[in-house]
């Protein structure tokens, strides 16, 4: 990898259940490719990925925009939609308002933030209610 | 809601040797009786299985190499054991696979088999296979 800083950002749609997961796959392929190590790949792969599902489940809609440095691989989530009126009570494994539909799809159990939490070393989420939610997540290279 | 079994840490990329091998996708069909939806390569080493319906939970506990049994058939599997680098899903209960599916699995190149078995049962004959602790502890070899 060069000095140089790589940014891709991808667009996502809510409630698009046949592509949702599609923005984190070629996430994943576009660091498999820079030659990333698979653990690493693998860490920010999980937590994009739930990332967006939480998007695609929650949210109209929302960019994820990867940035890959030298030191650090770091994914910003900005979407469109209701926000979280509570973040601590989010951060908390089983605590979940998604609907039995999103649950059917197997998500929406409460794990997604907890694990985007466990699988990097920085994770800032700040939200608006009624406006969106903004994640910023980052993992180092190292 | 799940459930997870492993004989030895599953591979990981730079130094060190590969963990030992203890079962290929092949030896799970066979055990399973189950039919291949696609699979280009039944030598693949498979490190452990992870059993559930609920893809959070997948996303949890399984690790590198695991096979995926589950009841669910949906595209979300498919992405879910992909990203997780997962070597295979069994879709147990003769679950019928949407041709979305197996599109993605292909372009994923994620191998799909399915079992008419229970999911308890699918898991249960799994069990001692790549356990290391079931059959071995009472003396009888692996399934």
């Amino acid at each position: 990898m060069t000095d140089a800083e790589f940014v891709r950002a991808y667009d996502v749609v809510g409630a698009d259940f046949t592509n949702a997961g599609r923005a984190s796959t070629s996430i994943k392929e576009t660091l498999k490719n820079m030659g990333l190590a698979s653990t690493l790949v693998r860490r920010v792969a999980i937590a994009a990925y739930e990332a967006e599902m939480n998007l695609v489940m929650h949210a109209r809609r929302g960019t994820m925009t990867l940035t890959v440095t030298p030191g650090d691989v770091t994914i910003d989530v900005q979407d469109e939609g209701p926000g979280i009126p509570d973040i601590t009570l989010a951060m908390q494994e089983g605590y979940t308002t998604a609907t039995p539909e999103m649950q059917e799809m197997g998500f929406g159990a409460g794990m997604g933030l907890p694990n985007i939490k466990r699988n990097t070393d920085v994770l800032e989420i700040s939200s608006e209610v009624q406006r969106g939610t903004h994640l910023m997540m980052r993992v180092h290279v190292s | 809601m799940i459930s997870q079994t492993h004989a030895s840490p599953a591979p990981v990329t730079g130094a060190g040797s590969p963990a030992p091998v203890v079962a290929t996708l092949g030896d799970i069909r066979a055990a399973l009786e189950a039919d291949i939806i696609w699979c280009p390569d039944l030598t693949t080493p498979v490190y452990g299985v992870v059993a559930a319906d609920l893809m959070s939970d997948v996303l949890v506990d399984a690790r590198p190499g695991f096979v995926l049994v589950t009841g669910l058939a949906n595209v979300q599997v498919v992405r879910t054991a992909a990203i997780a680098d997962l070597a295979a899903v069994v879709f147990a209960r003769g679950k019928v696979i949407p041709p979305a599916v197996l599109e993605l699995a292909r372009e994923s190149h994620l191998p799909l088999f399915r079992c008419q078995r229970s999911l308890f049962e699918t898991a249960g004959r799994l069990y001692p296979m790549l356990s290391g602790r079931a059959g071995n502890a009472e003396g009888r070899p692996p399934a």
